[in-house]
């Protein structure tokens, strides 16, 4: 609870420090207080958490391991972001100010214990998006993607209130409790209005999860924000939806799950192929990036259709994997971007000689998304695909290691123009310290995690 | 019960002509008056807190905007894109689902026994703000972040930047 409301004051703050014209403290004030706030979420660690103020929250384990891992996801984005909107407005306070408006909104959404919380909570994170995709308000493409996501969300969060109302009718109750207590009391006669809403809510969610077939905003509102912005969407947004979805069905409906979990399982099996399939043919490193997070979220799912007592530590494990290397994509990119003004693949040539640092990290990057044993990426899929293959789901398995190898494909792409495509008037790129710090930090920890997986994955 | 008839009526009638009206700013005006009904019908449920928002946001502020865009869009006949002829063809498949699935299950249910409320003054709003700042008090306090946050982002969209370069 403290970290909500360190969080949701911070950015209050912020916007003060923007009034006064205290630029230069901006950064460092962000970094301070969300490095708290997670401090202040690791205390509580050992609490043995209830329920809080009517049964609206629970700052459980499973919420201080998602509540920390967004929050330092966020501080490595915010690091990043140093310089970065400077270029493209005056007001700077307002944009960390936004964003972490979104942080708040995401911690509500991996501790909500009532699903009027879960609503909340997807709202404030969705809305600071919104803006946040469209601050390049001179771009179209940024006006586009803003404008897309705001449209595909709000129809999205139409969906998902829907089937909260439904539920509610059914169960007559808005508390996670409540609610399995019904589908535990009724094995039988659970109304058919209560199947509704469960299929609306996974629709919903789905939605902001970017799953298919609910992904068509995705490649064009990633390619379309400024970069810092799809950095965090594709990594602590994603994560916020996977530990929100995980936690309502395993709160909720575990005892439900021979309905929706064949639908689950469709879902997974399509979102994996579209995601890989089309990330073969981009041409830009960006829109790459984007399909494969949507693959990506496949993955994640895995763990609730193989819903279990691990799913929670799977989920935790994929998602850091998958945040720390996407950050070091994204951070990379966005070094590219200033020198060349382009993100397609052919503006990565020659980077491994250029710049043997960058190379070296983005080659961790790209093998730790691609899952090649050493990397978190690695471990983070052996915990989904084990979990996957003691609940029976073989077939799925094999579907997930086939689109596992044509994944390599394209990341290996990367790799390839970095190390094997030279071109002659290839300058060495400028690495400002934050960057340096990050990318090193983020690749440390793809291979400890990698190598020890132990630190990590038996957290929850 | 004979009030009920008449709003109803009235209410499916507006409906009827939001639909069917060629100009697009009637449609809206119509929209507002089937509003209007539902607003009447919510005060012969008693709910007078649904009915008093009713009537405040949606038939007030969001329809007026909705007016405000289309006078602003300028729709008329010669900018209306043509319909495909596919496009009908799966927007009558598609109705005809919706109405085959609401026949089904109007079959399937039988006629509920009428339900009684416990209390009959549930919808005013009294109630409302009890339940609403004891047990739902913190999801009120915090929508108060989703507004603050709204807010801060609609004035960074709408102030100009002082520089013509983005």
């Amino acid at each position: 609870m403290n970290t909500l409301i360190l969080i949701s004051v911070l950015p209050i703050v912020l916007l003060y420090l923007g009034l006064y014209k205290a630029k230069n403290a901006l950064l460092p004030v962000t970094v301070i207080g969300l490095l708290v706030a997670a401090g202040l979420a690791v205390a509580e660690w050992n609490s043995n958490a209830q329920p809080i103020y009517h049964d609206m929250m629970l700052f459980d384990r499973f919420a201080i391991a998602f509540s920390v891992i967004t929050i330092v996801s966020t501080i490595l984005i915010v690091l990043l972001s140093k310089g970065f909107f400077e270029k493209i407005s005056e007001h700077v306070a307002e944009y960390y100010a936004i964003m972490l408006f979104s942080l708040a909104g995401i911690i509500v959404m991996v501790s909500y214990y009532n699903l009027t919380m879960l609503f909340i909570g997807i709202e404030i994170m969705s809305v600071s998006l919104y803006i946040l995709a469209g601050i390049r308000k001179r771009d179209v493409a940024s006006n586009e993607a803003a404008l897309k996501y705001f449209l595909m969300g709000a129809f999205s969060t139409g969906f998902l209130l829907f089937g909260i109302a439904l539920l509610y009718g059914a169960s007559g109750s808005f508390n996670l409790a409540a609610i399995r207590d019904y589908t535990l009391s009724h094995p039988r006669n659970i109304d058919p209005m209560f199947y509704t809403g469960v299929l609306m809510i996974i629709v919903g969610l789905c939605f902001k999860l970017g799953a298919a077939p609910f992904h068509f905003w995705t490649p064009d509102v990633y390619e379309g924000s400024p970069s810092i912005i799809t950095a965090f969407m594709s990594t602590v947004v994603k994560t916020a939806g996977i530990a929100a979805f995980l936690r309502l069905f395993s709160a909720c409906f575990a005892s439900i799950a021979d309905f929706w979990m064949p639908v689950l399982l469709v879902i997974t099996v399509v979102t994996l192929f579209i995601g890989n399939i089309t990330a073969l043919y981009q041409h830009s490193f960006k829109r790459m990036l984007a399909y494969s997070s949507i693959s990506h979220a496949g993955y994640l799912l895995f763990a609730i259709v193989a819903l279990g007592s691990g799913s929670a530590n799977s989920v935790f494990m994929y998602a850091t994997a998958y945040s720390i290397a996407s950050i070091i994509a994204f951070g990379v990119l966005i070094l590219i971007q200033q020198q060349t003004g382009s993100d397609d693949f052919e503006s990565f040539n020659g980077l491994g000689k250029s710049n043997p640092f960058l190379a070296v990290v983005l080659t961790i990057a790209m093998l730790s998304l691609a899952g090649i044993p050493l990397t978190a990426g690695f471990i983070g899929k052996f915990f989904m695909f084990s979990g996957a293959v003691s609940r029976y789901h073989i077939g799925l398995v094999v579907v997930a290691v086939i689109n596992a190898i044509i994944s390599i494909y394209y990341y290996f792409k990367v790799i390839i123009a970095m190390y094997f495509r030279n071109t002659a008037d290839r300058v060495a790129l400028a690495v400002p310290g934050y960057f340096g710090f990050v990318l090193g930090l983020s690749a440390l920890a793809t291979i400890l995690i990698g190598i020890f997986p132990g630190i990590i994955s038996d957290l929850i | 019960m004979s009030t009920f008839y008449f709003i109803a009526f009235l209410s499916i009638f507006f409906s009827l002509l939001v639909i069917f009206a060629k100009n697009p700013v009637h449609s809206v005006l119509y929209l507002i008056l089937t509003f209007f009904t539902f607003t009447i019908h919510y005060i012969l449920l008693n709910a007078q807190f649904l009915a008093v928002v009713n009537f405040i946001v949606y038939m007030g502020a969001i329809m007026v905007l909705f007016l405000f865009v289309m006078m602003l869009l300028n729709l008329n006949k010669e900018t209306e894109p043509g319909k495909h002829y596919l496009a009908k063809l799966a927007g009558v498949i598609a109705g005809g689902c919706l109405l085959v699935t609401l026949v089904g299950s109007l079959k399937a249910y039988k006629l509920s026994a009428p339900v009684i409320l416990h209390d009959p003054n549930l919808g005013l709003v009294k109630n409302l703000g009890k339940v609403l700042f004891s047990e739902f008090l913190l999801p009120f306090e915090i929508s108060s972040v989703l507004l603050l946050s709204a807010m801060v982002g609609a004035v960074l969209l709408a102030k100009k930047e002082p520089r013509a370069t983005a």
